[in-house]
């Protein structure tokens, strides 16, 4: 099966912040005021060498959140894509601690301000619940990758600087990319003569 | 006649008006005006430096036009922050993988230190008494009972004991629990199991700590370790019931030497365990994930020693010592228990008159 991953283009994103809203939209139900799932960083905001990445769960091989979950909630779908089940989750933040890219979040409960359960970026997948029913589009939001469609964020991003897909597709994408816009060297190994990388 | 007057004030302000400017023009105007092919001739050379710098980037990224991308990428990995719309706590960072770097120390020394820790103690202590048996009361019962521990003690340990006791099976449930437990029960079960477990921690964690504190500021006066102790050490308490050690009885008073070790383990770990402990439980207070998985590793640490000693001091006051369990259910010892295990205790107090027989 295919391994999905997200890539950013730094060279394409001009933090318009669209990717962030098109998540919103896509999971409007499953997501509580305040929370979103994935976010744009500007580096060097306003100086020489700027660059905006939008980050959200990176779905790691070898996910940190599932190694350190004490409820062992999170699990692995066929596209490896890393999900959790909400019904699992105890709140206990150790999955926010481990995550280097902090796409764990959590909604407050009002005693103490106690975390909630646990919500993240889906790949726009849903969760363990059936196919398109009520109950997984209220945990979850959006299960487009059931529909054969690929993640809202990559889908709008207007430059096409966030691309989804399979880790080999998408690395070609911006691989040929990078070979357009740069010298033949640019890339370690690649020579766009022969569009080999093996040499 | 008015407006004549009007006039007349206007002028004079005009006419103070214009001389302040005068005087102010000639207190600033102390530089020349510059030459205009001077001032020509030094923005073209400022211009010149600036298409130069320009040039010299333009030709380092020709010639490694990834360095930038590289950069950009190190200083991600390093933890650069920058502008971001998220409102999220440390919203603005890329990437922080301190917290990747203690999750796999949690994994691979902490979570499998607490499962030795629990069935190494146990088995080691079950061993010591298959071999060695427990330490018997070498007069047997007196039928005399001395009062050891008031009411207030008796509360305060049972108190905390009842506390550690639901923390120390929730904390085991929510480290061990996805390997020992999970692999074996329905989800139906794991769930609320689980969910459960960390609640009860959550919330019993504030009691104990209270009757904790109080505990250790109460027996402190009574727990310094004092030259006798080491000889205590020596003869490992009069334990052994075999070789040299046989029948030897070490000085202690009204704490002997091990008493006190746990007292200190328990007060010292008792600290960090109820400091991180409070640290995790509480997200408003925005600690960093530094800070977070830290105060995790200490938790889990503090929580192995004290699982640890807790395990050694039940076996201790049920099996291994004759008559130990009493003092702590009735808050009476009996007169040769004292004698034989708190020797330098049981003459002070029969010295000073407060000595007190169960009537």
């Amino acid at each position: 099966m295919a391994v999905m991953k997200f890539l950013c283009d730094t060279k394409r994103c001009i933090e318009c912040n669209g990717c962030v809203t098109a998540c919103s939209n896509a999971n409007s139900e499953a997501l509580v005021w305040g929370l979103q799932r994935r976010r744009v960083v500007t580096l060097k905001d306003g100086e020489p060498g700027e660059a905006s990445i939008s980050v959200a769960c990176m779905h790691c091989s070898d996910a940190p959140c599932m190694a350190v979950c004490p409820a062992n909630c999170f699990y692995r779908t066929d596209e490896d894509v890393v999900l959790h089940n909400k019904e699992t989750c105890i709140g206990c933040g150790y999955c926010f601690y481990a995550c280097p890219f902090g796409a764990p979040q959590f909604p407050k409960k009002t005693s103490f301000g106690a975390r909630g359960k646990m919500d993240k970026c889906t790949y726009c997948s849903g969760g363990p619940e059936p196919d398109f029913s009520e109950k997984e589009q209220r945990l979850y939001g959006a299960n487009r990758i059931a529909q054969g469609k690929l993640p809202l964020c990559a889908e709008m991003c207007s430059t096409k600087a966030l691309l989804a897909g399979d880790a080999t597709v998408i690395s070609n994408i911006f691989r040929a990319r990078v070979a357009a816009r740069s010298n033949p060297n640019s890339i370690w190994g690649y020579i766009p003569e022969t569009g080999s990388d093996s040499n | 006649m008015f407006t004549q007057k009007c006039k007349q004030l206007v002028l004079a302000l005009f006419a103070v008006l214009i001389w302040a400017l005068g005087s102010s023009t000639a207190a600033f105007a102390v530089e020349p005006p510059l030459d205009q092919a001077q001032v020509e001739q030094g923005l073209l050379q400022q211009q010149q430096k600036a298409i130069a710098a320009e040039q010299q980037q333009m030709q380092l990224l020709q010639a490694n036009p990834q360095a930038e991308t590289a950069d950009l990428w190190r200083g991600v990995r390093e933890g650069e922050t920058g502008f971001t719309h998220s409102q999220a706590f440390e919203a603005d960072r890329l990437i922080n993988a301190f917290g990747n770097d203690g999750r796999l120390m949690r994994n691979k020394y902490v979570v499998p230190a607490l499962a030795i820790a629990v069935v190494g103690v146990f088995g080691l202590f079950l061993l010591f008494y298959l071999i060695n048996g427990s330490a018997k009361l070498s007069h047997g019962f007196s039928g005399k009972l001395v009062r050891r521990w008031t009411s207030v003690d008796l509360w305060l340990h049972w108190a905390m004991a009842v506390t550690f006791i639901a923390m120390m099976f929730t904390g085991l449930t929510i480290m061990l629990g996805r390997y020992l437990l999970e692999p074996y029960v329905s989800s139906d079960i794991w769930a609320p199991l689980i969910y459960g477990g960390k609640t009860i921690h959550d919330w019993t964690g504030p009691i104990f700590i209270v009757f904790w504190a109080m505990s250790i500021l109460k027996w402190m006066p009574v727990q310094t370790f004092k030259s006798h102790d080491l000889k205590w050490f020596l003869l490992v308490g009069g334990y052994i019931n075999f070789g040299p050690f046989k029948g030897k009885h070490p000085d202690s008073g009204f704490a002997n030497a091990g008493e006190k070790m746990w007292f200190w383990t328990l007060a010292i770990f008792g600290l960090t365990i109820s400091i991180t402990g409070i640290l995790l439980v509480l997200p408003d207070l925005e600690l960093t994930r530094e800070t977070s998985m830290l105060g995790l590793l200490i938790h889990g640490g503090s929580a192995v020693i004290l699982i640890g000693f807790t395990i050694v001091h039940i076996w201790m006051a049920t099996v291994l010592s004759e008559g130990g369990l009493e003092s702590m259910a009735s808050g009476y010892c009996d007169e040769n228990w004292a004698v034989q295990h708190h020797n330098l205790w049981y003459d002070e107090i029969k010295a000073n008159g407060s000595l007190e027989y169960k009537d």
